[in-house]
C-alpha cells in the first residue's frame, strides 16, 4: 500500500521492510522481573506469548505497544506511524466513540463524552466536489451526518483560522523588528501550520531550521484549545468530558494532534482527540452504502457569536492560497503596520515551477519585503538548501508539504473522472475564492474571544493558547536492529 | 567470434573499483571506488597514465562518477548520501558544490543530454532530478515511485526522459509533466525476477537493455501511441515491452550493461569475472530481436566485474573495473 | 539497550570438541588457507558469537558443517545458516557476520553465498536477497555502528 503521508514524511529516514512489530528500531522499555533461570517463553495458538517458569505458573506476557507519540519522538522511520495511526486515529475508532456515547445515553448514563466536530474548509470543498453539492450544502449535510451519529456540536473553523492568521502576522512583525535590531535567526519566518513540514524539519534539520518556524499554532490546534478550554467552560464541562474531532485535508494532521505539546497530562486529554479526513468520510459513507446527499441538513453551531450577529453566511474563505492564505494576510498586515502601506497586494510570480512563487513589497524602487510560497517536498528542499548556504533572500515563506498546498492535501478525495490533481485543485481553488472572505481583523467573534476568553490580546493566556514549540529530534543511537 | 584484447591494466585504486566513465571526448577516463578517490586517467603517447587523483570530496565509498556532456564537470555520488560536483575552473579539479538531500547511500548519477538536468537515486527509494543553471543546482523533482533501493538512473540519449532500475525488480520511466514541471512515472517495466542492477538505452532511445541479479539481460522496445503493431497505449503514453530475454549466458549477477551508441554492441559486466559482448543479428526483427554472444572473456578480472563502458569515440574500446582493484582497457574486434 | 531479546532462552547444542572422539582431534583440520573444505569453513564460522548471546553459532546450531558446501573447482562456497527462531530479527546481522568473516579469511577467488536454511525464517527470501546484494553489504560494513557489532561477534574467532 502506498503511504498516505505527504512526500516529506515518506522520505524521512525511511528504512526497508517496515512494520512496527518487526522493524521498529525504537528501543522499548519493558518491565522485567528479576531474571529467572529456567523460564521458557511459549507461543500459544492464538499468537500470544506466555512465560512458563519451570514447574511453575504460566504468565501471559505483555505485548509491547508503540504509540504514535513514540513514533513522533523517534528519529527512525515515520512509516511505522502509519500502521499505528490505523489503531489510534481511525474511522473505526471514531465509530466506536460515537457508538459508546449513544449506548450510554440510551442506557440513561450521564458519564458519556460530549462530541464536538470541527470542520476545516479544504475537505468540505473536496466533499462538495465529490458529491456535487455546494460548499454550504456540504457543510450542512456533514453536520447532519455527524449529528445523526451522535455529535452534539458541529463547528466551522473560521475563527481558529482567523486567530492563526492574526497571531502569525503579529509574530512576523515582532520578528522583523527584532531582526532589524540585530537579533539572529528571526527571518525568514517560516509557516508553522503544516505538520508534515514541521515534522520533517524536526526529524531531519533540527535546530538549524526550527528557530525560523513561527511559533503560532495551526488552526487545528487553536481550535483544539478553543473547544477544550473555552467551549467546555461555557458548557460547564471539564476538557476530558469532551471528545473533539476535526475534519482535515491530510493525514499529517493526525500526527500533529498526537504531539505531546497538545496533550494535557493532568486531565489526560488531547486538544484534538481524533482527526478524520475527506477520503475517510467518503469511505465511511461508502461502507454504509450512502451518499452525503442522503443525510438531512443540520445547522453549523455558532456558540461563540454574539446573539445579534448576522447569521446568513455559513462558510467563509480567506484571501490568498487555499492553504489558509498565510503569505497574503501577513504581507498585507506587515505592509500596513511596518511600512504604512495599507493598500499593498501580494502578487506572486512562479519561479522554476508553479509550486515556488515569490512576491515583493516595493516602495520607490526599494524592495521592502520579499515573500515566497513553497509547496511540495522538492521546494522544501530548495528552501532548506538556500537557508543552509545563507542564500535565502526571503522575509517570510508559506511552506506546505503537499504540492499545490492544502487543497491538494494527501487525504483529499481523488478525482472521479481521472483529472490530474492539479486540475482538480484548480477547481477547488476556484470554489474557495467564490466564498465570501473573512477579514480576521474585523471578525467580531475574534475580538469578543480575545476579551471574554483570553482577557486581552496579549495576555499570558493568549500566549499559551496560541503558541507552541518545536523539538529537535536527536538521531537515536543506532540499535542492533539497524537497517542496512 | 569477436576478440577482446587487453590494452592495459590501470593500477592504483585500493580496494574495489565500482565505476568507470569516459570523458565525452573519449580521451580521458574517470574511475572511483571503495578508496573514496576519483582517479583520472589520460592517454599519453603510447600508454594510459594517471593524470590526477581527486580526494576529500566524500567520506565513504564513491559509487559512481559521471562526466557532464560539456566535459567540464564531474559529478560523483557516494555512500555518504551526498553528490559532489567537481570543476576545473582553478586549473585543478575541485569540488565546489555538494548536493544534499538523500537520506542514505546515493547509488547512481546521470546527466541529461543537454547537461541541464542531473538525476540521482538512493537506497532511500527516491529518484531526484536537479536542474542545473550555471553553477546553481535546484531540486526539480523528488520521485517516490520505487518500493526499494534504487540502483541506477540513466537519461535517454536525446530527450529529457529518465529510466531507473531498482532492488524492487522493476525499471521505471519518468518524464516531465509540463503543468507542474514535476517528473512523473509514466511506465513500469516489470519482468525481471530479482534486482535490476543497470540499464542502457540504445542510440535512438527507443530501446533499453537491462541486466539483473536474475542472471538475464532483457531488451525493451518502446511503442508510441498509434504504433503499426497495434499495441495498445493506455493514457496516450508510450508502452515499453520486453521483446527479448537473454538467459543462460551469465552464471552470476549481471552488475552492468552498456549499449554502444557507435556499433550497437552490448557489453556486460558479471559477478562471474567475465566480460561478454553481444551483437544483434543482421536479420533481427525489431519486434522480436535476436542477439548472439560474440565474445566471452573468462577471467577478464580476478573478481567480480562491476562496470564496463564503451568509449564514446573509438569503436570497440572498452574500460572495465572490478572488485580486484583494477581498471582495464580492452579493444574489441570482430 | 533495553530491547527485548528475540529468543531469550535458545536451545544449546554441544561444541565440536565435545562431539569429536579422542582419535579425531581438530588438529586434522587443514591449516593451509588455500586448501579449503567444509570443515575449514566451519572452523572459521563456528566461534562467531550471536549478537544477543554470549553463545557461539555452533552452540546455537546456527551453523553446521553439513550445511556448508565447498566446490574447489568452481571456486564456490555456499553456507546455509539456521536462525534460532523463525522470526529472528537478527538473521540479517548473523548472515552479515558470516559473510564478513569469509570475506576476510577466505581467498577472494571464491564466490561466497550465505543464505538462510530453506524453511527456517519467515522472511527468508528478503534476508537472502539482502545478504546476496554486495552493494548493500559493502555499505553496511562502512557503517561504524554495524561494524562494531560485527567485530564483537567475530572477536572470539580471532585466533584462527
Amino acid at each position: 500500500m502506498a503511504s498516505r503521508f505527504s512526500g516529506a514524511l515518506q522520505l524521512t529516514t525511511l528504512d526497508d521492510f517496515i512494520t512496527p512489530s518487526q522493524e521498529c528500531i525504537k528501543p522499548v522499555e519493558i518491565k522485567k522481573n528479576k531474571v529467572k533461570t529456567g523460564t521458557k517463553i511459549k507461543i500459544q495458538d492464538d499468537g500470544t506469548y506466555t512465560e512458563v517458569l519451570e514447574g511453575g505458573p504460566t504468565t501471559k506476557l505483555e505485548k509491547v505497544e508503540i504509540t504514535l507519540a513514540d513514533c513522533l519522538a523517534c528519529s527512525g522511520c515515520i512509516t511505522s506511524a502509519e500502521s499505528v495511526l490505523v489503531t489510534q486515529q481511525s474511522q473505526e475508532e471514531l465509530l466506536k466513540v460515537f457508538k459508546e456515547k449513544m449506548d450510554k445515553q440510551k442506557a440513561g448514563e450521564s458519564n458519556f463524552k460530549h462530541i464536538v466536530v470541527s470542520l476545516s474548509i479544504q475537505p468540505i470543498l473536496s466533499l462538495a466536489e465529490r458529491y456535487k453539492l455546494s460548499p454550504d450544502e456540504t457543510a450542512l449535510k456533514l453536520s447532519g451526518y455527524f449529528k445523526s451519529m451522535g455529535a452534539d456540536v458541529v463547528l466551522d473553523m473560521t475563527v481558529a483560522e482567523d486567530f492563526s492568521l492574526i497571531e502569525s502576522a503579529k509574530e512576523f512583525v515582532e520578528r522583523y523588528k527584532a531582526s532589524k535590531e540585530g537579533s539572529k535567526n528571526q527571518l525568514p519566518m517560516l509557516a508553522s501550520s503544516c505538520p508534515g513540514w514541521v515534522c520533517y524539519a524536526e526529524k531531519t534539520h533540527g535546530n538549524f531550521i526550527l528557530p525560523y518556524i513561527g511559533v503560532t499554532k495551526s488552526p487545528q490546534q487553536i481550535m483544539g484549545s478553543l473547544v477544550k478550554y473555552h467551549f467546555a467552560d461555557l458548557k460547564g464541562l471539564s476538557p476530558e468530558q469532551l471528545y473533539h474531532i476535526t475534519l482535515m485535508p491530510c493525514y499529517d494532521k493526525k500526527l500533529e494532534a498526537s504531539r505531546e505539546d497538545f496533550y494535557n497530562s493532568l486531565k489526560e486529554t488531547r486538544d484534538v482527540d481524533c482527526v478524520i479526513t475527506a477520503i475517510e468520510i467518503e469511505q465511511m459513507l461508502t461502507q454504509q452504502g450512502k451518499e452525503l446527499n442522503d443525510f438531512d441538513e443540520a445547522e453549523i453551531d455558532k456558540p461563540f457569536q454574539e446573539q445579534d450577529q448576522e447569521n446568513s453566511t455559513i462558510l467563509l474563505g480567506h484571501k490568498g492560497s487555499g492553504s489558509g492564505g498565510y503569505a497574503n494576510f501577513i504581507f498585507e498586515y506587515a505592509a500596513k503596520n511596518l511600512f504604512q502601506l495599507p493598500n499593498a497586494k501580494l502578487e506572486l510570480k512562479s519561479l522554476r515551477n508553479p509550486d515556488f512563487q515569490e512576491a515583493t513589497l516595493e516602495k520607490d524602487g526599494e524592495i521592502l519585503l520579499r515573500f515566497a510560497v513553497a509547496n511540495g517536498f522538492r521546494n522544501i528542499q530548495n528552501l532548506v538548501q538556500k537557508l543552509k548556504r545563507g542564500k535565502s533572500p526571503y522575509d517570510y515563506v508559506e511552506v506546505m508539504a503537499c504540492p499545490i498546498g492544502c487543497l491538494n492535501g494527501g487525504a483529499q478525495i481523488r478525482s472521479q473522472d481521472g483529472a490530474q490533481p492539479r486540475e482538480l485543485a484548480a477547481k477547488l481553488e476556484n470554489e474557495y475564492h467564490k466564498l465570501p472572505h473573512s477579514d480576521p481583523e474585523l471578525n467580531p467573534t475574534v475580538q469578543k474571544l480575545y476579551k471574554s476568553w483570553l482577557d486581552s490580546e496579549n495576555s499570558d493566556k493568549a500566549q499559551s493558547f496560541f503558541h507552541t514549540q518545536y523539538h529537535e529530534i536527536e538521531k537515536m543511537n543506532p540499535s542492533i536492529s539497524i537497517k542496512w | 567470434m569477436g576478440v577482446l584484447e587487453l590494452i592495459q591494466s590501470l593500477e592504483g585504486h585500493k580496494g574495489r573499483v565500482w565505476n568507470v566513465c569516459w570523458h565525452p571526448s573519449g580521451e580521458t577516463l574517470a574511475s572511483c571506488g571503495e578508496d573514496k578517490s576519483i582517479r583520472i586517467w589520460m592517454h599519453d603517447k603510447s600508454k594510459w597514465v594517471i593524470k590526477s587523483i581527486l580526494l576529500e570530496g566524500h567520506s565513504r565509498t564513491i559509487r559512481e562518477v559521471s562526466w557532464s556532456p560539456c566535459g567540464n564537470y564531474i559529478a560523483s555520488c557516494s555512500f555518504d548520501a551526498t553528490v559532489a560536483i567537481w570543476d576545473q575552473k582553478s586549473g585543478q579539479f575541485e569540488c565546489n558544490t555538494t548536493l544534499e538531500g538523500h537520506e542514505n547511500e546515493v547509488k547512481s548519477i546521470s546527466w541529461s543530454a543537454s547537461g541541464q538536468l542531473l538525476a540521482t537515486c538512493s537506497r532511500d527509494k527516491s529518484v531526484w532530478v536537479w536542474e542545473v543553471t550555471d553553477d546553481d543546482y535546484e531540486c526539480a523533482a523528488v520521485i517516490n515511485a520505487h518500493t526499494q533501493d534504487v540502483k541506477k538512473v540513466r537519461w535517454h540519449p536525446e530527450k529529457d526522459i529518465l529510466a531507473s532500475a531498482s532492488y524492487d525488480d522493476t525499471v521505471k520511466i519518468f518524464k516531465e509533466d509540463t503543468s507542474s514541471s514535476d517528473f512523473i512515472c509514466v511506465a513500469t517495466l516489470a519482468s525481471h525476477t530479482s534486482t535490476v542492477w543497470s540499464l542502457s538505452f540504445d542510440k535512438t532511445g527507443n530501446r533499453l537493455v537491462t541486466c539483473s541479479d536474475d542472471q538475464t539481460l532483457k531488451i525493451w522496445h518502446q511503442y508510441e501511441p498509434g504504433n503499426e503493431m497495434g499495441i495498445p497505449t493506455p493514457d496516450n503514453e508510450p508502452v515499453w515491452k520486453c521483446v527479448c530475454t537473454l538467459s543462460g549466458y551469465h552464471s552470476r549477477t549481471v552488475y552492468d550493461v552498456d549499449w554502444c551508441k557507435l556499433t550497437g554492441l552490448i557489453v556486460t559486466s558479471c559477478g562471474d569475472d567475465v566480460i561478454r559482448v553481444f551483437r544483434e543479428e543482421d536479420d533481427s526483427d525489431v519486434h522480436q530481436p535476436t542477439f548472439s554472444l560474440v565474445c566471452k572473456l573468462d577471467n577478464a578480472h580476478t573478481q567480480d566485474v562491476n562496470c564496463s563502458q564503451w568509449n564514446p569515440v573509438t569503436p570497440g574500446l572498452i574500460a572495465s573495473c572490478s572488485d580486484d582493484g583494477t581498471v582495464k582497457l580492452w579493444s574489441y574486434s570482430d | 539497550m533495553s530491547r527485548p531479546l528475540d529468543n531469550p532462552n535458545p536451545k544449546i547444542y554441544p561444541k565440536l570438541e565435545e562431539k569429536l572422539s579422542v582419535n579425531e582431534q581438530i588438529e586434522d583440520i587443514p591449516r593451509n588457507a588455500d586448501a579449503v573444505d567444509a570443515r575449514r569453513v566451519f572452523e572459521l564460522l563456528r566461534n562467531i558469537t550471536d549478537p544477543e548471546h554470549p553463545l557461539t553459532l555452533e552452540q546455537l546450531n546456527v551453523v553446521e558443517q553439513r550445511l556448508i558446501e565447498v566446490d574447489n573447482e568452481k571456486n564456490q562456497i555456499n553456507v546455509q545458516f539456521t536462525p534460532t527462531i523463525p522470526h529472528c530479527s537478527m538473521a540479517t546481522l548473523i548472515g552479515l557476520s558470516i559473510r564478513t568473516q569469509l570475506l576476510r579469511k577466505i581467498s577472494p577467488k571464491f564466490k561466497v553465498s550465505v543464505t538462510v536454511t530453506p524453511g527456517t525464517h519467515v522472511s527468508e527470501a528478503a534476508v537472502n536477497k539482502q545478504l546476496g546484494d554486495k552493494e548493500r553489504v559493502a555499505a553496511a560494513l562502512e557503517n561504524e555502528f554495524l561494524c562494531n557489532v560485527i567485530e564483537q561477534c567475530l572477536e572470539s574467532t580471532e585466533e584462527l
